[in-house]
Order: structure tokens, then sequence, then C-alpha cells
């Protein structure tokens, strides 16, 4: 037991450890607030509690600025009464301040941008959350989660051999669902484009989340994989407050991408993961981190806008609205890249408000979804969000965050609320039009069977009754298609320039036009929108071919159809003849 | 230049080695646990082991425990390749004398092991990770530790440090390249 003379191990070690953890930012914020009140209604907690003034961020922020006053301020050491200077002297008064800072206070972070002093309190908040962890003072949910990530190398537990278990039914699933064997999730493959990492929740709870967007990759054409340990880029030390276990979390990430020589990591729909794992993560792992990292948002509007995927948005014609997620929004400045997106593959998107900067935390941010002790407290505080998503009369609320779709899935259960919850991955899969792929992955062709191939070609050429212009300007790629198209039953026409090219279109009629987009001469991209733009080709197929993918931008930037596939250089036989069997098939 | 990272030093007539990987997949005759006082496996390695061992280890603890930091028990591994699990209750969270408490939690480990007659004993960085032990810490208390027992009389033959990642293998490969000059 303590006394006032007295003061208990842990509560000297957290005052002592509060000095080293004192940087610039976190004592102007400790110093700067004036108590004008301008933060109170910022809070969902306050909104929806208003005759308790604990909710209060000011009055939050005072249970640890009275620490600081005391202990680290001349101000506090004079006039302590004044400058209301406090100190904590027993474990019961450090169980007191663990029940503000991780039960009342969700980090969104809502309060920090309506503060005209620039006080951040959810910074300092998670810095007195750290500084409880460091003497074992935390909610059980958050020591479990915390044992599990530090441990397992997840924040589930999610065994190794569970999560390739996982990886291959997922890729099952999408061989039976495409009908094709080279579908399947790379593991630890080598010198990729993109690393793809995870959170746990997906394997657990949500493995669609990761067919859907290997569906996208393969699709795509992207050379991809993921990683069989430090695949986990969800930290828990950003809701801990732990530094040490976000720097160990974000570590094994990166030395994993960099074991794999993955040339850009890319982190699934996750804001705290993304926060945790692109800007806060080199910090805490002091890791000069050598490879680009991105969300799978930009991932796939990238994907979209290059024309590498091909969508049907009237597959999504439910009305939508977006919740922006605190860690995306708020804290990394990510507000329009998934509006773009959801513009691009739903019919009726409407804004929930307020939103972007100023919308409201699912409830279930900070890790709050873990701290089963206070879920009365959380729901209570969620009607706020509940009236927010009543409003905008959507029937699906999509997020880009895991975290996010547990809260709001709770809540929609509590507020009896007629809406369900889903992520961008989702709607794109299920947007996607499927034969648009026809793109040749880097390091190796997919296995095609070469019996079935065959097997067709012995009863009747695949290509019979097809005619097929090839424009490129190295003789060699013409003779090297053409052979293969004309070997199965095409009549082929050679061009070797852009005008020969529309020449031979006009005067042959071909079904299909295979464009190289780096011919001399006119511009492929004039070439292609010429063809396009002629009336007496509108049944024309067109599939551009290049070995530098940005000159494919060119053609999709033009404000005509767009092309019906893109192949890669080099290709094989078997895949060139699998990706225009599509494209012939495909109907506009 | 005297090596500044080892992985395999020599003490008396045992070894010391470093390796990285998944101490509850390890075939050894017994690792360590870092256990609680209750003795309730609960999450991170707990998970690991009462979900590849079986229910078997949870249900035996449940006649040994609690026990005081310091302390430390046996029980079968249940399904996993290792003869025993030894459940240590160490220091955590940065309480007063962690260094003392250490030592003796490690030396408490081996002195089970000793009576079990393993001859390969496998133990993670001792409460570093989640229990707040500083890294640094643990690799210096660990591998004094261990040199102070391993010179007298024991029918131990190999300790493994089993780590988990880099972060926690270069701290215990440079005290072993200390240990080994
Ligand atoms: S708005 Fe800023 S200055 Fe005003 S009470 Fe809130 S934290 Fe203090
Ligand atoms: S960070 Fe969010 S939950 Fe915490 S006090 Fe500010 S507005 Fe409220």
């Amino acid at each position: 037991m303590s006394s006032k003379n007295h003061r208990s191990h842990n509560a000297q070690e957290v005052l002592s450890r509060l000095g080293k953890k004192l940087s610039r930012q976190i004592a102007g914020s400790m110093v700067a607030c004036v108590h004008c009140g301008m933060c109170t209604n910022s809070c969902h907690y306050v909104l929806a509690n208003p005759g308790d003034p604990t909710y209060a961020p000011a009055y939050k922020a005072d249970r640890i600025r009275k620490l600081f006053k005391r202990h680290y301020d001349w101000t506090g050491r004079v006039f302590p009464w004044w400058v209301k200077a406090g100190s904590v002297f027993s474990d019961e008064d450090l169980e007191e301040l663990k029940d503000t800072v991780f039960g009342k206070c969700t980090n969104c972070r809502r309060c920090s941008v309506n503060c005209p002093m620039g006080v951040d309190l959810a910074t300092f908040n998670r810095m007195a959350r750290g500084l409880l962890v460091s003497v074992g003072i935390m909610p059980e949910g958050v020591a479990v989660v915390s044992k599990d990530q530090w441990e397992i190398g997840n924040q589930m537990g999610v065994l190794k051999e569970d999560y390739l278990d996982t990886l291959d039914w997922m890729s099952e699933e999408l061989q039976a669902e495409l009908d094709d064997p080279a579908v399947a999730i790379p593991v630890d493959k080598p010198d990729c484009e993109i690393v793809y990492s995870i959170n746990p929740r997906e394997v657990k709870y949500d493995p669609r989340t990761i067919s859907d967007a290997a569906k996208i990759f393969y699709f795509a054409g992207e050379n991809w994989t993921m990683p069989s340990e430090g695949w986990d880029m969800t930290n828990f030390g950003l809701f801990s407050g732990d530094d040490d276990l976000g720097g160990a979390v974000a570590r094994r990430l990166f030395e994993k991408v960099s074991e794999l020589r993955g040339k850009k990591l890319v982190i699934s729909e996750c804001g705290h993961g993304y926060r945790s794992t692109r800007c806060e993560g080199p910090n805490w792992a002091k890791f000069d981190v050598p490879f680009e990292m991105e969300s799978s948002i930009i991932t796939m509007l990238r994907y979209l806008k290059e024309g590498r995927i091909h969508v049907d948005k009237t597959r999504n014609s439910e009305p939508v609205t977006f919740h922006d997620s605190c860690n995306n929004a708020r804290s990394c400045g990510m507000f329009e890249e998934p509006r773009e997106l959801l513009r691009l593959v739903t019919t009726d998107f409407r804004e929930m408000y307020p939103n972007r900067a100023e919308n409201f935390c699912c409830t279930g941010g900070g890790g709050a979804m873990s701290m089963s002790e206070y879920t009365p407290r959380r729901l209570k505080s969620a009607v706020v969000k509940a009236n927010q998503l009543k409003a905008t009369g959507a029937k699906v609320v999509v997020t880009s965050c895991h975290n996010c779709v547990d809260g709001l899935n709770d809540l929609i259960r509590h507020y009896k609320l007629d809406m369900r919850v889903t992520q961008l991955v989702n709607l794109v899969a299920n947007a996607l039009v499927v034969p648009a792929r026809v793109a040749v992955p880097a390091g190796g062709p997919p296995e095609i069977p070469g019996e079935a191939v065959e097997a067709f070609a012995a009863e009747r050429p695949v290509l019979a009754d097809r005619t097929i212009v090839v424009a490129d300007d190295e003789p060699d790629q013409v003779t090297l298609l053409a052979t293969i198209f004309e070997d199965h039953g095409a009549t082929v026409y050679r061009a070797y320039s852009g005008d020969e090219a529309l020449e031979a279109a006009r005067s042959r009629k071909p079904d299909l036009l295979t464009l190289d987009l780096a011919m001399p001469g006119r511009p492929a991209a004039e070439v292609f929108e010429m063809l396009r733009k002629d009336a007496g080709l509108v049944d024309l197929k067109i599939c551009v071919r290049s070995e530098r993918p940005e000159l494919r931008q060119t053609i999709y930037e033009q404000a005509v159809r767009p092309p019906e596939g893109y192949l890669d250089k080099p290709v094989d036989e078997q895949s060139l003849l699998r990706s225009v069997r599509k494209i012939l098939e495909l109907a506009h | 230049m005297p090596k500044t990272t080892a992985e395999r030093v020599r003490i008396g007539r045992s070894s010391l080695r470093l390796i990285r990987g998944d101490i509850t997949e390890l075939d050894v005759d017994a690792f360590v646990y870092y256990a609680r006082h209750d003795l309730t496996l609960g999450s991170g390695f707990g998970t690991a082991i009462s979900q590849r061992g079986g229910p078997a280890i949870q249900k035996e603890l449940s006649q040994l425990g609690p026990l005081e930091t310091g302390q430390a028990v046996a029980t079968g591994a249940g399904k996993l390749k290792a003869g025993c699990i030894i459940h240590a209750v160490g220091p955590r969270f940065n309480e007063a004398d962690t260094a003392g408490k250490l030592r003796r939690t490690v030396l408490a480990a081996l002195t089970v092991a000793e009576e079990k007659g393993v001859k390969r004993i496998a133990l993670p960085p001792m409460g570093a990770g989640f229990y707040a032990v500083p890294l640094d810490l643990c690799a210096r208390v660990m591998v004094e530790t261990f040199q102070e027992y391993l010179q007298g009389r024991t029918g131990i033959e190999e300790v493994v440090l089993c780590v988990m990642d880099q972060r926690e293998f270069a701290p215990f490969a440079a005290r072993l390249a200390l240990q080994e000059a």
C-alpha cells in the first residue's frame, strides 16, 4: 500500500520513464492547452455522454498533463495548485489512469484536428498507454494480443501452418472458380514486383479478402507473392503505446521483404496497419527501408487507371457510403483515392457527413475491440456513428480498415441498422470483368495445360476463321506472332508501322489487331484512336503490346473504348493463344 | 580482430548454440516457457503450446501452480516434438531486481532440466518482448548464467538459445562472441 510519502515501484517507474518519452511534440502539446473547450464536442464519447465531463478531451489530457506539470515543468514545481500539477503514488492511481487512457479514448485524433493550439491528445494518450504497459498495467485483451504479436508474430496468434493452409485453400477455390490451375497464391517467391502483406483477421475471419486480392493480382498480370513469415502488417504497438513492439513487428516485415528482394510492399486495407507500417514503422524499427510501400487502395486504383484490370460497376449497384478510417484519413491524409476507386466500381455512392478529416471514429479504434471490459461504453458512444450511417440511406458501408469493419459490424448489430460492411477489395473483385486479364507475369508464364490446347487443336484449329493483323516494327516479333496464329488456323496480315496497321485494318477488316506501342512514325495512341473512331471497324478487337507498361497509360487516356486486352513482351505460345482466345470471345 | 558475433560456443563439456526458429517446434529434450504465476498457458507461445501440443499440458499444469517468481516446473509436451516443457516464472514489466530474478529463474529452469535428465534444452530470450525485460540485459544475464552453470557438474550437453528474429539474434550473437573471446 502506498502513502503520499511512499511511491510504489510501478508509479516511480512510470514517472521516470515519462521523462524519457517527452519529445518536443509531446512537451508542446502538454503546455499548449488553454482550456478553450473547442475540442469538447469533437469527441464521440462526449456527444454520447453529454452530462459527463470526464469524457472531455481536455479533461482526459489533464490526467496526463498533471504528471508532466508536477515532475517536468518548473511551473508545477513552484505553483502546483495553480497549474493543476499532480502525481501518481500507488498502483490504484495507475489503474485509474488506465481507465481513462484505454477506456475513454480511441486515439482517433478528431479532437487533435479541432484544436486551434495544435494539442495532439491522441499522441500523448498513446504515450501514457505505453508507460502503463511498461509496468504491466493494461486491459487483459491488450496483454493477450500484444503477447501473440510478440511471440507468434501476428496479433491473432495465427500459427504458421494455419496461415499457409488458408492460402492453399484460397488458391484451390480460385482455381475452381476461374477454371485455371495457374491461379495460385505464390508464397516466398523472390524478386517480385509486389510483396503483399495482410491483417491476420483476414486469415481468421475473412479469407475472402485474400482471395479477392489474389484475383485482382491475377487479372492485372502482377508478379507478386505473399511472405511465409513476417506477413502481418498490423502493429499492436500503435495501440498499446509500446514502441519496442512497434519496432519489432515493423522490422520483421521489412526484413522479410528485403530477404525476398521485393520491389514494393503492398499493405492490404487496414488503417492502423498502413499507418504503423508505412508512416511509423521505419522510425520505430530504426530501419532504412529499401523498397517502396503502398496501400492496396492505391494499387487497385493504379491497375484500373493503367487498364490492367477492367470492371463493370453495375455489378455493385446497391447504395454505398464510405467510412474514412481515422488512421488512413486523419493520420495519413488518404481521403480522395478510396473515393475515386469507389466511384469507378459502384453506381450509387453517397457521402456520409461529416467525412474525411472530420469523420467520426467507428468507435473500435485504438485497439478498443480487444478491450471487452469497455464494450458497454464503446457501444454507447457508437450512437454517433450509427446516426451518421443511418442518415446516408445506404445499404452498404465501405471502409478500408479491418478494425473499422469489426467496429462497424458491432454497432450495426447493436443499433439494428439495415446495413452491411464491406471493403474496396471485395467491390473491385466483384466488378472485375473476368476475360480482361491477358498479361503474362514476369518470371515465367502461368502453366497452361498443354494437352488441353492440343486436344482442342486436334479437333479444330483454335483460331480457324479468324483474321488477325499483327502490327510491330520488329520483323522478328511479327514473324513470331504471325507463325503462332497461322499454325492455329488464323489468316494473318503483317504491318510494320502505324500507317500500315491502319491500312491493313481498313482493308482486311480483321477480328483482332495486335498493336505494338513503340513503333516509329505515327504515335500508337493516335493510331489506336483512329482505329476506334473508324465507323467501319466497330467490331475490331485491339490488343496492345509493349515491354514498357507505362506506355499503356497513353492508350487508356484516350476518350474512346479501351483496348480489349494487353500483352507483355516477351510472351510464350500457350499464354498468347489463351489470351487471344479470351479476347476474341469477349463481347463488347 | 576478435569476432563480433558467434553462434556456438563451448562451455565446460557442454555447448551453447544460438538459432533462429520457433521454440515450440524444436526436437529437443525440453524447452522453457516463460510462464505466468498461475501457470495458465495464455497467448503467445502459450497459444502454440496448447494448439499444437493439445489440452493435456494445461490439464497437467492445473495441478502444479501457482508458482513464485524464480520457480520452475516440468510437464509433458503433449503432441509436440520436445520431450517435456519447463514452465519458469521470471521477472516481468520492469519490476525491481530484474537481473537477479532473471538469473534465479534461468538457474531454476536448468535445475529442473537436470532433475529430468535433459541433455538438450532450448530457451527463448527469457522475458524479453512482452514481459519487457530489456534485450541486452536478457542476453547478458542468460549467457553469464549458462557460463556459471555449465562450468560445474552437469548432464546438460547442449543449451539452445532459440530467438525469433534478427533483432533478438544480434545481442545474443554479440554476447556469445564475447564469451568466445
Ligand atoms: S481545443 Fe485545444 S486548447 Fe482548447 S481545450 Fe481542447 S486541447 Fe485545449
Ligand atoms: S482522440 Fe478521439 S476519442 Fe480520444 S479524446 Fe480525442 S476525439 Fe475523443
